[in-house]
């Protein structure tokens, strides 16, 4: 017996802004987040891209010293948006320490800026210097860092689930999130994904030659999503968290439901860890559409993975394509924020939440001539007022991993 | 070398201002009354050593982990610099 799984809070910290109001204003704009690349004395002014997907905000942490001192930069972001999600969802002191609430949250590292002061540290040669590693370099900078910070901070103490699957890493925490609710292991689970500001990430995608670097002069430019002038993805940073509950829990305490997950899939491509690959992302879609028990003509919209490299759209727009065949608004989110990594998924799944809960879907910015490989599909012509009752997110990584997430807005009916 | 009341001086400064706490007594519980844990311990631990200008000794920094107050720390860091004297 399965059970049904909804949405009851959330909250993401993004390049286009904090919390819905902003979020929402910045898509109706057509605000891009997209900054020049900062200059963090390593070796930033090798690398070819200058464009990063920047929270360039300050946010006013009130975190005390004894949740601080185990949390690098990436922590910070995840435990803000579950402090916000905790405290709008009132969730009664009891059920978060009754083992039945649990986090699958995670990053692709943990917090790359911690790791690099440590090898920098190594690098020294200096035993002085060595006894500067810190009690809590660790723990800032494993890999589920966000896990436990957030299990830590708030007691909660139910499963841990820390997804690192570098793109997929929270699309991913959400999907698994909502199997632990959906076949009963847990009642609750807070779902989602962080990344910190990384040089280091953008440095690696620019030597894979992924990174976008004619738009230097004009970072809003870019990423281009589906455009034929397209020439790669943006870094960014941010993070995004969802509250799921099982449905029936939701109700008795009363709390707002803002959507419901139905169906989520994700598989391998079974072969080269960069390349996209066709058949793996169908499957994947198709997978997604079996597991809610829908057909793709319920599919009012899609949040595109999109990441604006050459090969990356058009492979997804053929899997679009073949899937749900023009019938969906398709959007890529990306195109706002650059590609914030591991808070990708959840970044992508909120904000479509909330375009579906205030009736608009915004547009594939900077899509401004569409690559007639990509010329398929139902692209979102500007911002357009329209009801979505289900929406798809899709989101794929590095190591061949696929994701799709189905969800309705508010119950499904 | 320090007297106690100029170890006393530089601990409690350490305390208030890197450990946030909040009006220490010299015999409060330090986990109790502070919340510090061992996560703390180990970071005092590297601030001591910085006071001391020597390297403790894994021995010595085990030793550490019984401490309980901050009466305990200052008894600590007199035996510490005296170890090192003799």
């Amino acid at each position: 017996m399965t059970r049904r799984v909804v949405i009851t809070g959330c909250s993401a910290i993004t390049p286009i802004g904090y919390g819905k109001d902003e979020i929402v204003s910045s898509l109706r704009g057509g605000v891009s987040g997209v900054k020049p690349l900062r200059d963090d004395g390593l070796l930033t002014e090798y690398i070819h891209s200058r464009v990063f997907g920047t929270v360039d905000y300050t946010i006013d942490y009130e975190f005390s010293r004894t949740f601080r001192k185990t949390m690098g930069p990436v922590a910070f972001y995840g435990c803000q948006v579950a402090k916000d999600v905790l405290e709008a969802a009132k969730l009664e002191p009891e059920f978060i320490s009754s083992g039945r609430l649990g986090v699958s949250f995670s990053s692709t590292h943990g917090s790359p800026t911690v790791q690099r002061d440590i090898y920098k540290t190594f690098f020294s040669k200096s035993k002085k210097e060595f006894s500067s590693i810190g009690a809590v370099d660790y723990l800032k900078s494993m890999v589920h860092t966000t896990a436990v910070n957030i299990t830590r901070m708030f007691g909660i103490t139910g499963r841990v689930i820390a997804s690192s699957t570098a793109c997929t890493t929270s699309s991913q925490s959400i999907g698994l999130g909502y199997e632990m609710v959906k076949y009963g292991i847990q009642d609750a689970m807070l779902c989602g994904g962080a990344d910190e500001y990384d040089t280091t990430t953008v440095a690696v995608f620019d030597n894979l030659l992924a990174c976008s670097v004619d738009y230097n002069d004009r970072p809003q430019a870019t990423p281009r999503p589906f455009d034929q002038n397209r020439d790669g993805l943006v870094v960014g940073e941010g993070a995004g968290i969802v509250l799921l509950e099982e449905l029936e829990h939701a109700r008795a305490r009363g709390a707002e439901i803002l959507g419901e997950v139905i169906g989520f899939a994700s598989n391998n491509n079974g072969g080269d860890l960069i390349l996209p690959n066709l058949e793996g992302i169908t499957a994947t879609l198709e997978l997604a559409l079996a597991d809610a028990e829908i057909t793709s003509v319920d599919v009012d919209f899609v949040s595109a993975h999109a990441t604006a490299t050459k090969m990356g759209d058009v492979i997804e727009s053929q899997a679009m394509y073949d899937v749900y065949g023009d019938g969906p608004l398709v959007t890529g989110l990306k195109s706002y924020m650059g590609h914030t990594m591991g808070a990708c998924g959840a970044i992508e799944l909120i904000i479509t939440l909330y375009m579906m809960e205030q009736g608009f879907i915004a547009p594939t910015l900077n899509l401004e001539t569409v690559d007639e490989r990509c010329n398929m599909l139902r692209h979102t012509s500007g911002v357009t007022e329209c009801r979505a009752d289900i929406a798809a997110v899709q989101n794929f990584a590095f190591g061949g991993v696929n994701t799709c997430l189905l969800l309705s807005h508010g119950l499904r009916s | 070398m320090m007297t106690r009341n100029e170890i006393q001086e530089k601990i409690l400064a350490i305390l208030t201002e890197d450990f946030e706490f909040d009006n220490p007594g010299l015999d409060d519980n330090l986990r109790d009354d502070h919340g510090f844990d061992s996560i703390d311990a180990i970071e005092l631990l590297a601030k001591i050593e910085k006071m001391l200008g020597f390297t403790l000794e894994r021995k010595e920094k085990e030793q550490a982990m019984s401490i309980r107050t901050i009466n305990d720390i200052l008894d600590y860091i007199e035996a510490m610099a005296a170890s090192r004297r003799s």
